[in-house]
């Protein structure tokens, strides 16, 4: 499985596009924390990782798209499917790729608390919390957009897709569906959003339910995943 | 080696192959003969078991292709129709994926054996069709599988570079069961000991290359003209 990640990284060094996104990713992420900062007053990185999601509702769709959408248009998808590796493998190798893209994304974020550290003091148990979230998050969002990119040949079909998923799952989490979907319903809805379960890690918590959750929906997706690159029938 | 009994494939209600019956010995090469959409392909496919039999059993060295798919995998070397490849890395930089993940041992070796030494370090892309089916062949090589499956490994190449590659296949496949499918008489005639003739999905012959020039040619029409009803 080594190898099979190996050359999914070597996609990313070979070609401008991962260093792209990831460079934009920087740059929004700083951006969008920085320019409030002084008009919130407080020295906390919680609303960077409330506005996190949102940037990685384009980000990873974006760096995800072309990861099977591509395979399955120029045919790679027969060569990866007759060597003697197993589709979980072959799934599990783009997942661990696209994480580590991911995580790169994040340490491009380390100057905000280490700029933040220099100002004042810092509680990093809550800041470490927050990244780990984050990063079940992204790695459960990966999932997602994996599964819509091996559904179609066509990588901006699989990049509207997905936004449009991780979008769903996103608002859903927010007060803005309170107008709209009865209380009884939105009650029971919340606890299977990505936003409730990743407030606890932005306060500094880590909840083994939250935890099992993002697990949950990763392996959820990663399943159909397989099973839909096991369907060559 | 091969087993192939009673093997009908069906995608959506159309049937691209029915009732397939034959056997593969150690070191025949056998080529597959028909015209476009004769089910060549999808019985190649059937093999590696990267379909499943709708009916019917296939057995590669007594393993099943849909229940042993690894195992069978690591006994075929693979050239898939149109040789998909990766078009952004280097050739050196792509059968040393294939090797490592195949566990081969002999990279360089077949490098040099398939005549892409002076290719290397060249994109995939910027390589020529015949360069670029060197590299499928490469690849289907790796770690010396003792069975290859080369779908169409002519397709494209002018008459020069198709005589390379029938070439290199001969040279390259002693002591290997060798499966090929191709619409090209010439290169059953020149390369295969057994001919399997497809049609609608189904052998229409399946027995020794006959021999002398044109032979095949006379064969093939003869049959698929019966066997389709039509004047060619």
């Amino acid at each position: 499985m080594f190898t099979l990640y190996k050359k999914e990284i070597q996609y990313y060094l070979n070609n401008p596009i991962g260093y792209i996104i990831l460079v934009l990713f920087g740059v929004f992420a700083n951006f969008l924390f920085v320019k409030d900062i002084f008009i919130v007053g407080s020295a906390s990185m919680r609303p960077f990782f409330g506005v996190l999601p949102w940037l990685l509702l384009v980000f990873i769709p974006a760096l995800t798209m072309r990861m099977l959408s591509e395979e399955k248009r120029t045919n790679t998808v027969e060569v990866l499917l007759t060597l003697p590796v197993s589709e979980t493998q072959i799934i599990l190798a783009k997942v661990l790729a696209l994480t580590t893209l991911i995580a790169t994304g994040f340490l491009l974020t380390l100057s905000l608390p280490v700029s933040l550290a220099i100002l004042t003091k810092l509680y990093f148990p809550e800041i470490l919390a927050g990244y780990f979230g984050s990063l079940l998050l992204a790695v459960s969002f990966i999932s997602i957009a994996l599964f819509f990119s091996a559904q179609t040949k066509n990588q901006v079909v699989a990049f509207l897709f997905s936004v449009l998923a991780l979008f769903v799952f996103l608002v859903l989490g927010t007060d803005f569906m309170a107008g709209i979907i009865p209380k009884d319903i939105l009650d029971i809805l919340i606890y299977f959003t990505p936003m409730y379960h990743l407030q606890n890690f932005i306060k500094g918590v880590i909840d083994i339910r939250s935890v099992f959750y993002f697990i949950s929906l990763f392996g959820i997706f990663i399943l159909l995943t397989i099973v839909q690159l096991e369907k060559r029938d | 080696m091969i087993s192939v009994v009673n093997v009908t494939k069906k995608f959506k209600g159309v049937t691209a192959v029915k009732n397939l019956n034959f056997n593969a010995k150690e070191g025949e090469i056998i080529g597959f003969l028909g015209p476009n959409g004769a089910g060549k392909t999808t019985t190649m496919r059937l093999l590696l078991g990267y379909l499943t039999p709708t009916y019917g059993e296939i057995l590669i060295d007594n393993l099943d292709p849909t229940e042993d798919r690894i195992k069978v995998l690591r006994k075929i070397g693979y050239l898939p129709e149109n040789n998909p490849l990766y078009q952004d890395i280097k050739v050196q930089e792509y059968l040393k994926f294939i090797s490592e993940v195949k566990n081969a041992n002999n990279l360089q070796q077949v490098i040099q054996q398939v005549g892409l030494s002076e290719v290397v370090s060249s994109r995939i892309e910027e390589l020529s069709r015949g360069f670029r089916q060197r590299v499928g062949l490469a690849a289907a090589y790796l770690s010396e599988p003792p069975m290859l499956v080369l779908d169409e490994p002519t397709s494209g190449l002018d008459p020069i570079e198709q005589d390379r590659i029938k070439e290199l296949i001969i040279k390259t496949s002693k002591d290997k069961t060798v499966l090929f499918s191709t619409h090209i008489l010439s290169e059953v005639e020149d390369v295969a000991t057994r001919l399997i003739i497809l049609n609608r999905g189904e052998i229409i012959y399946d027995g020794v290359k006959p021999k002398g020039k044109g032979a095949v040619e006379k064969l093939f029409k003869r049959l698929i003209k019966t066997n389709d009803n039509i004047v060619i």
